[in-house]
C-alpha cells in the first residue's frame, strides 16, 4: 500500500516537472529552486524533491533533454526561402487573374440575364400585338413566339455540333494520314 | 504586480493587434505580408516540419506547399488566435495529408524512412568560438538526441517540438494537434521519458 503511494507520488512529481514551463525546467540552475511562484503543487513538488533523489535526478535530466533538444540546428536555407517566395507571389498572381476573369464572366452573365429578360417580356408584347392585328389566335402566335425564341438557340447548337465533328473528322483524317 | 499585469496586458493587445493586421493582409492576398511571414517563420516552421515528417527534404516540400496553403486559405484565419498556431495546423494538415497518400496505414511508417540522399535531417551546428573538442561533443550530443527523436512517434517528437522549441503553451498544442488537453500532457511526459535513453549516459 505504501509503495503504490510512493510510486504515485513519483509519477505525480515527474509530470509536473515535466509540464512545468520549459523556461523554468531548461534553465541551468537547480529545478528545485524554481519553484519559486508560491502554487500548492509547487509547493509540493519541492518537497518532493527536497526527499526524493531520483525525481531530483529526472528532473535534472529533464532540463538537460530539453537544452539539447534547442540545440538541435534547423535552419532554412535562403535559396528555399526565396524560391517559396517567389512560388507564392506567382501564385498569387494567377489567383488575382483567376479573381478578375470570375468577375467579367459574372458581370457578363449578369447582363446576358438581364437582357434575355428584356427581349423576352419585348418580344411577347411585339408577338401579341401583331397577333392581335392580324386577328391570328392566340395560340398561333404564342406557337410563333416560341419558335422564335427557340430557333436561335438551334441553330446555334446545331452549328457548334457540326463545327465540332468537323474538327474531329478533320483530327482523325490527319492522324490516319500521319 | 500593476507592472506586470500592464506589460501583460501590452503584450497581449500588442499580439491581437498584430493577428488582427495578419488577417486583414491575408484577406487581401498581400504579397509582401507574405513575404514578410516567409521570412519570420522559416527557421520554426522549418524545424517542426522536419521533427515531424523525419526528413529535411520532405519538410522543404512541405514548407513551400504551406505557404501556398496560407496564400489560397488566408481568409479562413481567426485572428482571435495566434497565426502561427494557426500555421503550424495548417503545415500538421498538409504533412498528414502527405503521409496518409503515402503509407495510408500509419504516420509512423515515416519515422523509419531514412533519407534518399543519405544527408541528415538536420543541418550541422553552426561553428562559434567553440573549441573543436567542445563542438564534437555538441555535435555528437546533438547527433544523439536527434536520432533519439527519430526513434520517438510522430505525435510525441510533435509535441516535444511545439512545446520545448516553439515554446507554445499545452493549450495552443491541444489547438494545433486537434486533440485534448490531457492527450498533449500525456504526449509530452511520455515523450520526454523517451528520449531518456538518448541521454548518453543520464537515462531519465
Amino acid at each position: 500500500m505504501n509503495n503504490a503511494n510512493n510510486n504515485d507520488a513519483h509519477e505525480r512529481a515527474r509530470r509536473l516537472i515535466v509540464l512545468a514551463a520549459p523556461e523554468t525546467l531548461s534553465a541551468a540552475d537547480r529545478f528545485s529552486d524554481r519553484l519559486s511562484d508560491g502554487s500548492s503543487s509547487n509547493a509540493w513538488l519541492a518537497a518532493h524533491l527536497e526527499t526524493c533523489a531520483s525525481c531530483r535526478a529526472f528532473a535534472e535530466n529533464a532540463g538537460e533533454a530539453i537544452r539539447r533538444l534547442r540545440a538541435i540546428p534547423v535552419a532554412a536555407g535562403r535559396s528555399l526561402v526565396s524560391t517559396t517566395q517567389s512560388r507564392v507571389r506567382r501564385r498569387a498572381l494567377e489567383l488575382q487573374r483567376q479573381r478578375e476573369r470570375m468577375w467579367l464572366v459574372a458581370v457578363s452573365c449578369t447582363a446576358v440575364t438581364l437582357c434575355a429578360l428584356l427581349s423576352t417580356v419585348a418580344l411577347w408584347l411585339g408577338c401579341e400585338w401583331l397577333g392581335t392585328r392580324a386577328q391570328l389566335a392566340s395560340s398561333v402566335w404564342q406557337l410563333g413566339f416560341l419558335v422564335f425564341c427557340v430557333v436561335p438557340a438551334l441553330v446555334a447548337a446545331i452549328a457548334l455540333l457540326a463545327k465540332d465533328s468537323h474538327k474531329h473528322l478533320a483530327d482523325h483524317s490527319g492522324s490516319y494520314q500521319g | 504586480m500593476n507592472s506586470m499585469n500592464a506589460t501583460a496586458f501590452y503584450f497581449e493587445s500588442s499580439m491581437a493587434q498584430e493577428s488582427t493586421e495578419i488577417a486583414r493582409g491575408l484577406r487581401r492576398r498581400d504579397p509582401d505580408l507574405l513575404d514578410r511571414l516567409i521570412e519570420q517563420y522559416q527557421h520554426r516552421l522549418l524545424r517542426y516540419l522536419v521533427h515531424l515528417t523525419g526528413r529535411r527534404e520532405l519538410a522543404e516540400d512541405l514548407f513551400q506547399e504551406t505557404w501556398i496553403r496560407v496564400l489560397e486559405r488566408g481568409h479562413q484565419f481567426n485572428d482571435k488566435y495566434a497565426f502561427s498556431t494557426w500555421l503550424f495546423a495548417v503545415a500538421r494538415n498538409l504533412a498528414i495529408d502527405h503521409m496518409r497518400r503515402k503509407q495510408p496505414a500509419s504516420l509512423d511508417g515515416l519515422m523509419n524512412n531514412k533519407d534518399k540522399e543519405g544527408a541528415a535531417p538536420f543541418d550541422p551546428p553552426e561553428t562559434g568560438r567553440a573549441s573543436a573538442f567542445d563542438l564534437t561533443l555538441q555535435r555528437e550530443q546533438n547527433e544523439y538526441i536527434a536520432a533519439g527523436m527519430q526513434h520517438l512517434a510522430a505525435e510525441y517528437r510533435e509535441a516535444l517540438v511545439l512545446r520545448f522549441q516553439e515554446g507554445m503553451s499545452l493549450e495552443e498544442i491541444a489547438s494545433v494537434a486537434h486533440v485534448p488537453l490531457g492527450t498533449v500532457k500525456s504526449r509530452i511526459y511520455r515523450g520526454l521519458s523517451a528520449l531518456g535513453p538518448w541521454l548518453k549516459g543520464t537515462p531519465l
